[in-house]
């Protein structure tokens, strides 16, 4: 079985659990284009000359992190609603166009943005474009489409919550964080979604759809002086929206605790977990190293002890997504009910062991390798290198952070692994999903 | 995705329908110097290698691909190319069970294999730097498969699970019972996975039996794509593959399967609640001029919410609550699929509303914008299959075993040049009111 992606908006993340940062001599040479326009929209621009396609990905500062419980879901909503339709056409016919293009075109929101996303042959970039900014620009947002997704929407919260990996990983999140926002689902709440109506829906919008908020990255076969020229043209007649702060967000108080939740289902669900450094840390590289030697596949020692050895486990697996508030450092194991007590002992077994031992220097080298090159991996399309473009300047991170970071990566030693788990792993927050 | 669409396309998507993976999970140049070539090369002993500069990321894709797969097993020995593929993983003379795998992630790599009629192959993309390694490995694998006793057989509980899981799947399973009934008892129309009872029987011996018949140098295409240097790759494949010992081999050839009357109809009973209903008609192989036409005809027929049978069927008549077209394009045949999911009561109204978009094709063909969109359509799946180094690997592989890389390279010249009377001509040639196969899944307790 699948390990459960963590919250369907970090779907997205899962692919930088092996976030380091080969600079590749493709990358070295590769053309990137920066440019903020006037209106503080910016927009950057690969040109990757390899296939005759584009991506591009307008990622927008909307999501979990600026909800709360009352409304959460909002982004995800507003976004559901804006691929319904806009002030030229309607939602199929905005189908029929992008596929018309060779392409697709899709709309999400997730935890520290919300993506407008769409692809296409590079013949037709500008046309892709010009959707993307309609979509982004003028959806009509009519009410009886907020009203249908609205089922939608509750129909797919109530999967998940029928759903044992899923829900566990949601209520996993509720507990660690507590009153954070991160405690919240992307997908929102069937009271939250009830709540929601057309108003809310529009005035989310308006309120997140502002350039100042917002980065649009392009790549693909393409000039980039004339993706620029196109995007002013486009986005530049935006008004400003005023700059204004985003409120800070007290930060999360690590807590020990243990939850359990029982429901029917073929597996029980294990997750120990702590907080950890955001993805501008000091820290950040060994943690990833660290969750790496735990659980990053085959070799992971949550593999290879609690499943292959001991047989305690179908899946075992670890977690731990780049985000810009604190993060979490997720152990998973999916059992057979009968096993579940000897699983989670074991599971915490390997974090005391962790925090007592030195990894050894093969399991340093093997995980550098493994986070290496799942980075390589995970740059293979357009749309994954628009992406990357954007996530990085969304956040707020400075340009060579991918290079900094594979550095980072490789410099980890046994010492670092060693404190690291000392230091994030003495406070562990424990859910369990128990079958019945 | 269900059905693949298009014949290259659908090679693709039939192959996840009809075959099974077994594993977890263009150079530089300016834009009006053309796309780059591929190149081709024979090793002394038979192995052909093909490389190609793609510096899309710092990855390489290193692919094995056999000029073997189901269509080559005994009638007594279904299931025996697919149980290979499964344990080709599990280890060599030199290497232990479970170390490939490890070897492959450490590098932080994946691997899969695919099983099919006509090919078979293995696959891995790793970042370049493990680029000597992995060719090492593969030729290892090609050679020295140490077929662990205990790996057989726990092996055999994996292979029975990917068995329920494609009964499971009413799409999958309707599709596989479509060739089965189209085809059978030709080799086309058999099960890739084998039958319950052989694998069951299953022995060391038999496995070996057929890696040593059908694991020679001729019948094995390299294919290496990524941010190398063909001199590089050339040097690394040369050295692991060119020492195996060129050996007799080679496959008979197949003839093709007769062709479809109307005695090929089976009904299914299903748990589903919805009824199935899947039609196939024998269409142009590969290496034929006709595959041009028959898959841009495909996409015209069933690619996407404006194609034909879903303005027809689905939006205008409300029978079905999906429909879709697909082409598989193998080396002795052709299949063009067309399957619906509806309600139990409508089969038979939809069965003839289908046959009555195909005829109307037949009889005033397809309009010119029709033509355009699917031209489109198939560039756009083109592009974006050879956007990373692994598409780009596949689409040399699959054509260097059932067609040829030169056909492969023309492919989309080709299609533009497809005009619409060429559409209709290949409509009136193959698709008939009585030369397809049928398969409806109909709800238990309903069945007549």
């Amino acid at each position: 079985m699948k390990p459960p992606s963590c919250r369907p908006a970090l779907l997205g993340l899962v692919g930088l659990l092996a976030v380091g940062a080969l600079a590749p001599p493709s990358a070295a040479g590769a053309q990137i284009r920066h440019e903020r326009l006037d209106n503080g929209l910016t927009v950057i621009v690969r040109e990757n000359p390899v296939a005759p396609v584009v991506a591009v990905s307008l990622l927008v500062k909307m999501g979990t992190r600026w909800e709360r419980p009352a409304t959460v879901g909002i982004s995800n909503f507003v976004h559901a609603v804006m691929v319904k339709g806009t002030a030229k056409r309607s939602g199929s016919e905005l189908a029929e166009a992008v596929a018309a293009l060779g392409g697709k075109i899709s709309a999400t929101g997730d935890v520290d943005y919300s993506e407008v996303r769409a692809s296409s042959l590079a013949r037709f970039w500008r046309d892709v474009l010009g959707l993307v900014a309609e979509l982004a620009l003028e959806p009509k947002l009519r009410p009886d489409e907020v009203d249908r997704e609205r089922e939608w929407l509750l129909s797919r919260v109530q999967k998940r919550r029928d759903n044992a990996p899923s829900r566990a990983v949601d209520a996993f999140y509720a507990a660690l964080y507590g009153s954070h926002p991160y405690a919240l689902p992307v997908l929102g709440t069937p009271e939250s979604l009830a709540r929601i109506d057309h108003a809310a829906i529009a005035a989310a919008y308006r309120a997140g759809y502002r350039p100042e908020r917002m980065v649009l990255a392009v790549s693909g076969q393409v000039a980039a002086s004339e993706v620029l020229g196109e995007a002013r043209r486009l986005f530049g007649g935006m008004a400003r929206g005023g700059a204004a702060a985003d409120p800070p967000i007290p930060a999360p108080v690590a807590s020990a605790k243990r939850v359990e939740i029982e429901m029917p289902a073929q597996q029980s669900q294990i997750l120990m977990g702590a907080l950890a450094p955001p993805l501008d840390h000091p820290d950040h590289a060994a943690v990833k190293v660290l969750s790496t030697i735990l659980g990053g596949g085959m070799a992971g020692r949550l593999f290879a002890e609690l499943r292959d050895k001991q047989g305690l486990a179908y899946t075992a697996t670890s977690y731990y997504d780049p985000v810009r508030e604190p993060g979490a450092l997720v152990l998973y194991l999916g059992t057979a009910p009968e096993n579940a007590q000897k699983a989670e002992s074991a599971l915490l077994a390997e974090v005391e062991r962790i925090r007592r031992e030195p990894v050894s220097a093969d399991e340093l080298a093997r995980a550098k390798g493994y986070l290496l090159g799942r980075y390589v991996m995970d740059r293979r399309t357009n749309e994954r290198l628009a992406w990357y473009l954007a996530f990085y300047e969304i956040e707020g991170q400075a340009r060579d952070l991918p290079e900094r970071y594979q550095r980072a990566v490789e410099a980890v030693s046994v010492a670092d692994v060693l404190r690291v788990a000392r230091q994030y792993l003495g406070v562990l927050t424990t859910l369990v999903v128990r079958a019945r | 995705m269900v059905t693949g669409h298009g014949s290259r396309v659908a090679f693709l998507g039939v192959f996840l329908l009809l075959t099974s993976g077994c594993a977890a999970a263009g150079a530089y140049s300016a834009t009006s110097a053309g796309p780059p070539k591929p190149i081709r090369e024979v090793l002394p002993n038979g192995v052909v290698l093909i490389v190609q500069e793609h510096r899309a990321s710092d990855v390489v894709a290193v692919q094995l691909w056999m000029r073997m797969g189901g269509r080559d097993e005994a009638p007594d020995e279904l299931g025996l190319a697919h149980y290979i593929e499964h344990m080709i993983f599990k280890g060599t003379r030199t290497r232990p069970p479970g170390s490939i795998d490890r070897m492959i992630e450490g590098f932080g790599g994946t691997s899969n294999a695919f099983t099919s009629y006509d090919t078979t192959h293995y696959d891995f993309v790793v970042p370049v730097k493990h680029l000597r390694a992995t060719v090492e490995l593969l030729a290892d694998l090609a050679v020295n498969a140490s077929f662990p006793p205990d790996e057989i057989e726990s092996e055999k509980k994996v292979v029975f699970e990917e068995m329920n899981l494609v009964e499971d799947d009413p799409d999958k399973f309707l599709l596989r019972r479509l060739y089965e009934v189209a085809y059978s008892p030709h080799p086309y129309g058999r099960q890739i996975l084998g039958t319950h009872e052989f694998i069951e029987r299953l022995r060391r011996d038999r496995l070996l039996a057929f890696y040593r018949k059908y694991f020679v140098p001729k019948n094995m295409v390299v294919v290496v794509i990524g941010a190398v240097k063909p001199a590089e790759v050339r040097s690394a494949v040369a050295a692991a593959f060119g020492k195996i010992p060129s050996r007799p081999g080679g496959r008979p050839e197949l003839p093709p399967p007769p062709a479809i009357d109307a005695s090929r109809r089976v009904d299914v009973s299903r748990p589903e609640k919805q009824a199935y209903l899947g039609l196939a008609w024998k269409t142009a192989p590969t290496g034929n001029e006709d595959i041009y036409p028959v898959d841009l005809l495909t996409y015209i027929l069933g690619d996407s919410p404006s194609s034909r049978l879903n303005q027809a069927v689905r939006e205008g008549l409300r029978l079905v609550s999906s429909i879709e077209a697909g082409y598989g394009a193998w080396q002795t045949a052709g299949l063009v699929t067309v399957n619906a999911r509806l309600d139990g009561e409508n089969v038979t109204k939809a069965e003839a509303a289908i046959l009555d978009v195909i005829r109307k094709v037949r009889e005033t063909g397809v309009t010119e914008a029709e033509r355009q969109r699917a031209i489109i359509t198939a560039e756009s799946s083109y592009a974006f299959d050879i956007e990373t180094a692994e598409g780009l690997a596949k689409s040399y592989g699959q054509a260097e075993t059932t067609w040829t890389l030169e056909d492969e390279i023309a492919y989309l010249g080709r299609l533009r040049q497809i005009t619409a009377a060429q559409i209709q001509a290949v409509a009136r040639k193959y698709f008939g009111d009585d030369n397809y196969a049928r398969v409806r899944f109909v709800p238990e307790g309903t069945a007549k």
